[in-house]
């Protein structure tokens, strides 16, 4: 059973990464819209990740998606940092941008989701107001592309969908692989009561730190992707409300406590905003996704792909976090 | 010298009183139902832009839109009171994604309506200089100062003296013995949003009438309510005034010292201090850390 499951994935993956450039790569408008569903596909995992395992609701991950963003290009255009290595730094700087968040730690829930959405405002004006680092409101351009690897030219659109798309399913196998470990079931036990875990000898602080550094720095490499691929920063683009935004509606919609539900759900959305929505409503589109959200908090809060999973009763699913989850 | 300080503190406490007013609605909402209206700095701009439609549309004064911006705002605070209380598992968390959800509803809204641009005033009455011993003013900023002042002492007053308002405290204080002595919460719950929305449309009013508004505006104006909230101790009237005439203050004492730029930076820093040093705020009783 379980090797049939794998098996199906590793199918979808290969196919997804063939079939779809097979069938849009002449539609460059397409590949962009789906390389950038992607990028906010990989924010919302971490978003997830977050929320799911270490039971925090952030509205700032904007905070570490412009981190990530900025100290990736800087290296590379600064520092002479190789593009790929650069990557990873921008994750570490998001993360390191997540230990200034610590404290907030101790904060409980709404506390600290509406805490990192100040911190997020803190890092945005900083980024507007030290000129000397970031040049400020006049952004950066030129920001080096993807390189040609083996003859193949990674800053195009194919090359950076492959790309954006290794990141989102590494994220998701990371992500898999910890909520199957012991500290996933240390960090699931959490939902039901924190009081509990912490009496059987858990360091729920710490697991939750941990949570918070990964899912900042999967957000902070996501936004060194888009660094390069987009080759242009600016504050208010780079730390904009709608890297919070879009992830979080996404994120709900393909339900957050699944691993794949957030990438499906943001490509679902986030081409369905681009290509449908905006057409009908060049500005102020997004109000379908603020209305989106409401509605799913109060019709599906587990998600909509959940709701599919509980009609279908698919064999073989593990139900047990599902029962236990609102206790 | 000297006279720069006095003018910053005169500024500062003029602001400040704009900001309780807005503080004060997300404070009795909290407090009564224990979640953060994360849509309420876009509601006190959709007052904002009722007075900018009824100046640009009919040459009204924004002071003459109140009454309307009272009956829009309070009908939208109804609203986002009925969908949040339709919510049934872990309210505390899914308040917080419904309410950002019509938070930005209500942003794009605008932008749809309003467009992005910047909107201020036209009104030279309102504009018009207002000098107080050494202090120098719009008339605007005092007007609505006075207002603020009237609004809040009569806030104060209605959940001392009145039954009402001494259910919406008892609800606040313990909801169990609140039902025990005959009080319908969920009233309770839709009064205080209905609070919150008359005390915005004003806030709105006063923000159209002395600054300049765009619809990206609503997300900071919620973020400052809640860093007063976080300074006053949630559930604490005399903090939150505290807690707004300290931010006033130290937005303005920035303006004066270093850059208008860095007036949000400093609020935050503000905030963070307190988050840190005074975790319960300044006033707080009610325990808010996780452990």
């Amino acid at each position: 059973m379980e090797i049939r499951r794998i098996a199906i994935w590793v199918a979808l993956a290969i196919s997804s990464y063939v079939l779809v450039p097979l069938a849009f790569a002449g539609n460059l408008y397409l590949m962009s819209m789906i390389v950038a569903s992607l990028t906010i596909g990989g924010i919302a995992l971490a978003w997830a990740l977050l929320g799911n395992l270490g039971g925090l609701v952030s509205f700032g991950h904007a905070a570490f998606f412009g981190v990530g963003s900025y100290a990736s290009a800087l290296l590379v255009m600064k520092a002479g940092w190789p593009i790929g290595l650069s990557l990873l730094a921008g994750g570490v700087c998001a993360a390191l941008a997540a230990v200034l968040m610590l404290p907030a730690l101790r904060l409980r829930g709404p506390y600290f989701a509406l805490a990192v959405l100040a911190y997020a405002h803190i890092f945005r004006i900083v980024a507007t107001e030290w000129k000397g680092l970031t040049n400020g409101a006049g952004g950066i351009g030129n920001i080096p592309r993807f390189p040609v690897v083996f003859g193949y030219d990674f800053a195009s659109k194919t090359g950076a969908y492959w790309i954006v798309l290794s990141l989102v399913l590494v994220f998701a196998v990371i992500y898999w692989r910890i909520r199957a470990s012991h500290a996933g079931l240390a960090l699931r036990a959490m939902h039901d009561s924190e009081d509990a875990t912490r009496a059987v000898g858990v360091n729920s602080v710490l697991l939750k730190a941990l949570m918070l550094f990964l899912s900042a720095f999967m957000t902070g490499v996501m936004g060194a992707f888009n660094a390069h691929y987009i080759n242009f920063l600016e504050p208010d683009y780079a730390f904009s409300g709608l890297w919070t935004m879009l992830p979080i509606v996404a994120a709900i919609f393909g339900g957050y406590r699944s691993v794949l539900g957030p990438p499906i759900g943001a490509v679902v959305v986030y081409l369905a905003d681009q290509l449908v929505f905006k057409g009908f409503m060049p500005i102020g589109h997004q109000i379908v996704l603020g209305a989106l959200l409401g509605a799913m908090i109060l019709f599906a809060p587990e998600g909509l792909l959940s709701v599919f999973a509980k009609r279908a009763h698919w064999p073989g699913r593990r139900r047990v976090a599902v029962a236990s989850r609102d206790a | 010298m000297t006279e720069l300080v006095l003018q910053a503190l005169w500024s500062g406490v003029l602001t400040g009183s704009s900001y309780a007013l807005i503080a004060l609605g997300l404070a009795l909402i909290f407090g009564t139902m224990n979640v953060i209206n994360l849509a309420h700095g876009e509601l006190v701009l959709l007052a904002a832009y009722i007075a900018y439609t009824c100046e640009s549309a009919f040459g009204a004064s924004p002071l003459l839109a109140i009454p309307a911006a009272i009956v829009i705002v309070c009908a939208a605070t109804a609203i986002t009171y009925l969908l949040v209380s339709r919510i049934r598992t872990n309210r505390e968390l899914n308040s917080l994604l419904l309410t950002y959800g019509i938070g930005v509803m209500l942003t794009n809204g605008m932008l749809l309506l309003w467009k992005a641009d910047i909107r201020s005033t036209k009104s030279t009455w309102l504009q018009d200089a207002v000098v107080l011993g050494p202090f120098y003013s719009m008339r605007s900023e005092v007007l609505f100062f006075v207002i603020s002042l009237a609004l809040i002492a009569g806030l104060w007053w209605w959940l001392t003296r009145t039954w009402a308002g001494r259910a919406v405290r008892a609800v606040a204080s313990n909801r169990d013995a609140a039902k025990v002595m005959g009080i319908d919460p969920h009233r309770v719950e839709l009064v205080s949003f209905l609070i919150a929305g008359l005390l915005a449309a004003f806030a709105g009013a006063a923000i159209y009438s002395v600054g300049v508004i765009q619809p990206a505006l609503g997300i900071s104006l919620t973020i400052k309510a809640f860093i007063i909230t976080v300074l006053a101790g949630m559930g604490s009237v005399p903090g939150v005034l505290v807690g707004a005439l300290l931010l006033g203050l130290t937005e303005s004492l920035t303006t004066t010292f270093f850059s208008s730029a860095l007036q949000e930076l400093a609020g935050m820093l503000l905030f963070l201090l307190v988050l840190f040093v005074l975790p319960n705020g300044l006033f707080g009783t009610r325990w808010r850390r996780a452990h």
